[in-house]
């Protein structure tokens, strides 16, 4: 039994040998054709899969900060908007007032216009009327002064003299 | 679930198929673990033969002229060369004494070597004689046996898959598979989560910004190491790392590694060790000095033996088969079978997990020793020294 035991212990100086070149030969042959390719292929991979996460990290926080940025935006036109309505409405208000006035003034203002105009035509139409009356009864008084005979005459003179007046 | 329990009885098919080769291979009804687990010069695949190996000898003739002499086999070497295999009969006798049946072991023994003579390519030769030392002709002797043996056949066999594989990876990185998009297909998850944890779990903690440099040696003992403890576990197949000369050789590699990457650091601490009193500093300086050597001497013989010790149990269990049917008949034999089976599908799985943690362990520890010895410490000597080391010594221990 020892010696067997001694046949798995025992030296193989080319066994060594042997196992050290083919060692040797799979550590280059590996390290040129698969290591090399396969290790950089991996990194290269791994590189690319951080980068493109903190891309997207960076696309994100940018989205973030362009939503913020857009909320902000609208905020302000919403604001920007609404005074401006007010403004607006304001300015309607306003002239608006400023309309109804100049109108109420100016029917004021024609209507005094036109109650003078009125007191005025009035005052001459009474004028006229009292010269009119005034004509009429120095015509009939000469009328009668010429025809200065008898009572029925004159009567009869300012009754034709009547007749012959105009209606209105 | 259907695909784990079919994948459960693969492996249990695997099993028992890779049992009775060695089963069948009890040549005197007695199954030597040790003998089967040990290196040769033939692939066994008992119960069709036994294939010989060619022999190469780096031989000095009597006149002390040098030569080369190659031969396609053992048989070869010995019918047409005139090689003379010495027998160690003694050694034989002494090993079957201890079991206990020293005389009809060693008679049954010769009837197993004639059946070799009839299943072998060259007739004539027997088993002892393919096992034994070969002498060359004219009284010269051997100076370095190149021959091809078992353990370097699937050394190579564990190359060849090996460089396979990772070839054909590489390509289909090259071609964007994996580098543009996720990885396709089982074999490239598989392996690339191998890499992966060699790379992110093992070499970066251990080597730091001197991880690129060491990645190809580590990824490449640990899938060879794999690789070929897996070979060990195939119907037929033999485990090159359960070879001491083979673990010894992949050690060497770290060792070397480890001293020729050695920062001055390093050197300063195994030779004029800091933060220690004066007088205790040329006592710790041998002991530094021996620490060099045991690392990678542990690692060689923690690989082989765990290697060794696993394959040494599954045949001893079947071999418990065979040592009741010899001594109680065989029916007890037969009885015995289903047991030592269950017994040994057990110690074959848990063989399939050491073959995994066994390249982990050799990997990781070979990337501890070298980023000990080859990574920038930056720390107070008189201070945080003690703090700092004691780090990697508690876990290689």
């Amino acid at each position: 039994m020892t010696l067997f035991a001694a046949s798995l212990l025992a030296p193989d100086l080319g066994l060594i040998v042997w196992i050290g070149l083919t060692f040797l030969i799979l550590l280059v042959l590996l390290r040129k054709f698969a290591w090399g390719p396969i290790t950089s292929a991996l990194s290269e991979r791994e590189d690319k899969i951080r980068e493109s996460m903190e891309q997207a990290e960076k696309a994100l926080a940018e989205a973030k900060q362009l939503q913020a940025d857009n909320d902000k935006a609208r905020r302000e036109a919403e604001a920007q908007a609404q005074s401006i309505l007010r403004e607006a409405r304001e300015e309607a208000e306003r002239m608006r007032g400023e309309e109804v006035n100049k109108t109420r003034d100016q029917i004021q203002h024609l209507q005094e216009a036109a109650q003078t105009e009125i007191e005025r035509e009035k005052q001459s139409a009474l004028d006229s009327l009292r010269q009119e009356v005034a004509d009429l009864a120095v015509s009939a008084a000469e009328k009668i002064l010429r025809e200065n005979l008898d009572a029925d005459r004159q009567k009869k003179i300012v009754k034709d003299f009547l007749s012959d007046l105009p209606k209105n | 679930m259907i695909k784990r329990a079919s994948a459960f009885l693969l492996l249990a098919a695997i099993a028992i198929a890779a049992m009775p080769s060695a089963a069948l291979a009890a040549e005197d009804g007695e199954l030597d673990a040790i003998h089967h687990s040990a290196n040769a010069y033939y692939l066994d695949f008992t119960p069709i033969g036994k294939l010989q190996l060619p022999r190469i000898f780096v031989v000095q003739h009597e006149d002390g002229s040098y030569g080369l002499e190659l031969f396609r086999s053992t048989a070869a070497a010995i019918l047409e060369g005139g090689w003379v295999a010495e027998i160690d009969h003694d050694g034989e006798e002494h090993a079957e004494g201890e079991e206990g049946h020293a005389e009809d072991g060693a008679q049954e023994a010769h009837a197993g070597e004639g059946e070799a003579q009839e299943t072998g390519k060259y007739a004539g030769i027997t088993l002892a004689q393919l096992e034994g030392h070969l002498v060359p002709p004219g009284g010269g002797h051997v100076v370095l046996d190149m021959s091809i043996s078992k353990h370097l056949v699937f050394a190579w066999l564990g190359m060849i898959v090996v460089a396979f594989i990772m070839v054909r990876m590489a390509g289909k990185y090259k071609r964007g598979v994996g580098r543009d998009t996720a990885p396709k297909g089982l074999f490239q998850n598989l392996f690339e989560t191998l890499i992966l944890f060699i790379r992110d779990d093992v070499a970066r903690p251990n080597l730091g910004a001197k991880t690129e440099k060491y990645l190809p040696y580590l990824l490449t003992v640990f899938f060879f190491i794999l690789t070929c403890n897996l070979l060990g576990l195939v119907p037929f197949g033999a485990t090159a790392t359960s070879n001491l000369m083979v673990t010894t050789v992949l050690a060497s590699f770290t060792f070397l590694l480890t001293q020729f990457g050695g920062t001055k650091d390093y050197w300063m601490h195994i030779l004029w060790p800091p933060g220690i009193p004066a007088f205790v500093k040329p006592i710790l300086m041998p002991v530094e000095l021996l620490g060099i050597f045991t690392k990678p001497i542990a690692l060689a013989i923690r690989l082989f033996a765990n290697l060794t010790a696993g394959h040494l149990i599954i045949l001893s269990l079947i071999g418990l088969i065979f040592s009741f049917a010899n001594m109680f008949g065989p029916t007890v034999g037969y009885a015995v079978a289903p047991v030592s089976i269950a017994f040994a599908l057990f110690i074959y799985c848990l063989e399939l997990l050491v073959s995994f943690i066994q390249a982990y362990v050799f990997t990781m520890l070979s990337a501890l020793f070298i980023g000990m010895a080859v990574v920038e410490h930056h720390h107070d000597h008189d201070e945080a020294h003690g703090e700092h080391h004691a780090e990697p010594t508690a876990s290689v221990a």
